[in-house]
């Protein structure tokens, strides 16, 4: 070729030629080279940035499940919130949005900011992050007509808590809020922004009510404009539970209830199932599920009258006169007779202490059954140091007591049944023969959950079952243990229960129209001087607990009514008008009866050696 | 049609324009692509293809235009058109447009015209002209007079500031010189002295410019620009993987991760659409095209002919060089567009001008012969 060319004889140069040449390899092999080790040797991990750069997970909330009473009412649902969340990423000026959204919602500047740059640490610039919660929905219009000033901000729909019911059921459902730090770090299904049970049923049916988060992706543009949504998991709601309890009833009886404070258990003994559970004062749940501020919060802990505590499973108190029930069951264990009488002078002495008699004068000549209706204390002294206090241990922790009775509700408490053991280990000092006595007739260091007494009193009217109290309608009864009494003896406490309705010291719940049983309990919180003062004489903190213990028949139904009213005073006088009206609610209003007919009907309890005395004596 | 009318046609280098018009119809095909923006119902494709197209017929005109005459009289008319380009670079910072803080176009009412761009044509033109006068290898003397007219341009280019088109243009200028050569003992000089006075570069360069080069070198310096077209690019590019993801089927392009796409980064789009296969492709078209310019300046009839071709060989080297090194994270990010593939009119015509010449001398290089 070049030989063809050289018309005027030139040549280039051959070493110009050859750079030219060297450099076309040069090139080619460089980017050869540079484009196999990006595309196929990192090509696998730079497929997975590519990935990652379009592609946010977005989670779906599930719907979290609604609470019923017994008839399909609702005790606990959920309804709309507005909040107001924001980009970081997207907002070209966060001080001054926050200032703006600080105006509209009326919250605190200085709130908003603390919020912000707390969860600033968790949520990624690209993520909403909500700057202000519970944004009425008269300023949510509002809102909205000015929010496209305002890049980054949105307005977002959440679901809130809310309790139709507040303070009625309050210390049964709790309440949620949102999950703190601790629960986030101990369950990884929750996120920022997740509300949790944090009391009561919300707490431990959080698992079946809370449901399934779903989980979109969502293809994104640089901006992290949203593109395609592809919902991956579809979110499950939370399971929907309807409890036991009955709105109508919860309601009856927190009037009965009153202004004092105290707790009422309406249980079917036969099931086990809770109809009421009352506790006062009471508190409103909903308040928790906004925000609650700090001196609200503290002025809930504060109260004297302590109204978060639930009074029924988590406040324990001396049973009184009412344990005399179990005492007499562990009596008949013990082979006493029940014909043997004791003389009660009023007062019994034990070394150098004088154990008294609630009545002054003495009961005169009292058997077990009379020991019972007319509650003689000296009657429980003289056989108590038969029994002795470890047979009593025993037996009360075999009826239930001492230990929790196994409800569906956190922070239930034990309740004490004393024993040896537990003294040494508590006070480092042996027992005492004149703790026994105390504790024969439920004083002393005995202390029990109105709820345990429930769970007891039931179980003498279901052939012995010590049932777990169940707040959801449809659970299947569970026996926890039985009562180590034959049916003779359950059936001589009954009828003792029965006589003291009709004509004992409970004879204000008697009713004409159905068979009802009762024991009332005064449980001391200081100690019986000479004289037993009258309640208006001591201040409050002195006061007496009133007890009634009590079941009804009518029907066909059965129930288990347990009152306690804390500093209540004497358990006939302020336990019985209380459990009558309770009585009412499940019974329908007291008949007026012309002639004493059917207070005399056949007592359904055949009992040895109680016909003698059908008719109690009167306090 | 003349006999020596037939005779220019067949000696044009015809297989040089049948690499160009592959490369400039792939570079077509991939703007399309690289102006698509998915949005929620589809995608968007700003009409950025249908304009090269419009840039490209004009630039084959200006092709056509520059094949016309024999490319001797370029001799004579050098220094008169270089004259004409550095008083157009002088009017630059009088009257010209200022966009992010750069001035370098004048604006002619239809049509921003780019001095450098004519600077380009015309340095190199009257370099080669230069060039070809000297029978032997450069000595000292001839070597700083050719880098001294070169310097002018190059200097004004700077001040714009465009660093870019100056690296280029002095690459270029280096190219030609080279290709030409030096007399053994001031290549050997320039070999060690040249190093040694690069660090002295660093005190010339504006802060902006000593940015992308540090950020070159360790991109998590400047996360949110330079840095961030570094990594996205990669990303484009290496998860192009194999066999690509398909013509429109580039995320990073589509969903504007990728920064610049239809201009300095459309090889980017390009590779993540049609991965290293595509990629081997696209590299053998532009070795191809740049031996069909060789093959021109290695038979051209004359010494003016063979180092204009060198210096059109040169032009399209560099910036390819540059351009995919910068993309595929060799070299700092620096404006220079990819031949027939990045979007841009003036890029365009020049480039078919500079393709004209090349053709212009392998239709001539019988003439001798035939008269």
């Amino acid at each position: 070729m070049a030989i063809e060319v050289g018309s005027d004889g030139y040549q280039p140069s051959r070493i110009g030629l050859f750079l030219l040449y060297g450099l076309v390899a040069f090139l080619f092999l460089l980017f050869i080279l540079r484009f196999w080790y990006l595309q196929i040797l990192r090509g696998e991990e730079f497929a997975q940035k590519a990935h990652a750069n379009r592609t946010r997970q977005e989670r779906i909330f599930a719907t979290r499940g609604v609470i019923f009473d017994a008839k399909q009412r609702l005790l606990a649902e959920n309804r709309p919130a507005y909040v107001i969340s924001l980009i970081r990423e997207d907002c070209p000026d966060i001080p001054a949005t926050l200032a703006q959204v600080s105006q509209w919602t009326g919250a605190p500047l200085s709130v908003i900011q603390a919020k912000f740059q707390q969860d600033s640490q968790r949520i990624k610039s690209f993520q909403p992050q909500i700057i202000a919660t519970d944004v009425p929905f008269e300023k949510v219009t509002d809102i909205e007509q000015q929010i496209f000033q305002w890049p980054g901000l949105s307005v977002e729909t959440r679901q809130r808590r809310y309790y139709p019911h507040g303070p009625l059921f309050a210390h049964i459902l709790g309440y949620v809020a949102d999950a703190g730090e601790k629960e986030l770090r101990a369950d990884d299904q929750l996120a920022l922004g997740d509300t949790v049970g944090v009391q009561g049923l919300e707490l431990v049916l959080e698992k079946r009510l809370r449901g399934k988060k779903g989980q979109n992706s969502v293809e994104v543009d640089v901006l992290g404009r949203q593109l395609e949504k592809r919902q991956e998991v579809p979110p499950q709601a939370g399971e929907n539970i309807t409890l036991s309890l009955d709105i109508d009833l919860q309601r009856a009886v927190s009037e009965a209830l009153g202004d004092e404070a105290g707790a009422v258990v309406v249980m079917e003994p036969d099931s086990g199932k809770l109809r009421a559970l009352v506790t006062h004062p009471s508190y409103d749940n909903n308040a928790f599920t906004t925000t609650l501020s700090k001196k609200d919060w503290a002025a809930l802990v504060e109260d004297p009258r302590h109204p978060l505590q639930n009074r029924a499973i988590q406040s324990v108190y001396p049973p009184g006169s009412v344990w005399k029930l179990m005492m007499a069951g562990l009596f008949l264990e013990q082979k006493i007779d029940p014909k043997a009488t004791v003389i009660c002078h009023g007062q019994v002495t034990l070394g150098s202490h004088t154990f008294r008699c609630w009545k002054g004068g003495g009961h005169g000549a009292m058997n077990m059954l009379q020991s019972l209706i007319h509650s003689c204390d000296v009657y429980y002294y003289e056989m108590a140091q038969k029994v002795g206090i470890d047979n009593i241990e025993r037996f009360g922790k075999a009826c239930g007591f001492g230990a929790p009775t196994g409800i569906d509700l956190p922070h239930e408490r034990s309740g004490l049944v004393p024993g040896r053991r537990w003294k040494t280990n508590r006070f480092g000092e042996p027992w005492q023969g004149g703790e026994t006595l105390n504790v024969s007739i439920g004083q002393g260091y005995t202390l029990v959950t109105p709820l345990q007494m429930a769970v007891y009193v039931s179980a003498l009217l279901n052939e012995g079952k010590l049932l777990k109290p169940s707040l959801i309608e449809e659970e299947e009864p569970e026996v926890r243990s039985l009562l180590p009494m034959p049916p003779s003896h359950r059936n001589f406490i009954l009828e003792a229960m029965r006589v003291t309705a009709f004509s004992g010291t409970a004879r204000r719940i008697s009713r004409p129209d159905a068979i009802m049983g009762g024991k009332t309990g005064t449980a001391q919180v200081v100690r019986i001087g000479e004289r037993r003062l009258k309640k208006h004489e001591m201040s409050y903190q002195h006061r007496d607990h009133a007890w009634l213990a009590s079941w009804g028949m009518k029907d066909g139904k059965t129930y288990v009514v347990v009152v306690m009213v804390e500093h209540g005073g004497g358990g006939s006088a302020v336990g019985g008008p209380i459990v009558a009206k309770v009585y009412e609610a499940l019974f329908g209003p007291v008949p007026t009866v012309d002639g004493p007919g059917t207070l005399y009907q056949r007592s359904p309890f055949a009992v040895d050696g109680a016909e003698s005395n059908r008719r109690g004596g009167q306090r | 049609m003349s006999a020596m009318d037939r005779r220019l046609i067949t000696h044009a280098n015809w297989s040089l324009l049948g690499f160009t018009a592959v490369l400039f119809f792939v570079g077509v095909a991939n703007l399309y692509s690289a102006s698509g923006v998915r949005i929620e119902d589809g995608i968007l494709v700003a009409p950025y293809f249908q304009k090269q197209l419009v840039w490209g017929a004009v630039g084959l005109g200006c092709m056509a235009g520059v094949t016309l005459f024999d490319y001797r009289h370029l001799r004579a008319l050098s220094i008169p058109f270089f004259v004409f380009a550095v008083f157009l670079l002088l009017l630059v910072p009088l009257m010209g447009k200022t966009v992010y803080g750069a001035t370098r176009w004048l604006d002619l009412g239809f049509f921003n015209l780019q001095p450098s761009e004519v600077a380009k044509v015309a340095t190199l033109i009257l370099t080669a002209s230069m060039l070809s006068r000297f029978k032997d290898t450069l000595k000292w003397g001839d070597l700083f007079f050719t880098l001294a007219v070169g310097a002018i341009p190059c200097a004004l280019i700077f001040l714009q500031p465009d660093l870019g088109t100056t690296l280029l243009l002095f690459f270029l200028i280096g190219g030609i010189i080279l290709f030409h050569g030096l007399k053994k003992y001031v290549f050997k000089t320039c070999c060690i002295v040249l190093p040694l006075t690069l660090p002295l570069g660093w005190f010339v360069l504006k802060d902006y410019q000593k940015e992308r080069i540090l950020t070159f070198l360790d991109p998590s310096r400047d996360l949110q620009g330079a840095g961030y077209h570094i990594t996205q690019s990669q990303i484009a590019i290496g998860s192009g993987q194999l066999w690509g993801k398909g013509f429109q089927g580039g995320t990073q392009s589509l969903l504007r991760f990728l920064p610049e796409k239809h201009t300095d980064f459309a090889v980017a789009v390009f590779s993540e659409e049609w991965g290293f296969l595509g990629c081997t492709v696209l590299l053998a078209l532009f070795c191809c095209f740049l031996l069909c310019i060789i093959n021109t300046a290695r038979s051209a009839k004359d010494h003016f002919g063979s180092t204009l071709c060198a210096g059109v060989f040169f032009y399209f080297f560099w910036q390819v060089l540059i351009n995919i090194g910068m993309v595929v994270g060799l070299m700092p990010v620096v404006g220079v567009p990819l031949p027939f593939i990045s979007y841009g009119g003036t890029a365009t015509i020049v480039n078919f001008i500079m393709l004209g010449l090349v053709l212009n001398v392998s239709m001539r290089r019988f003439m001798f012969k035939i008269n």
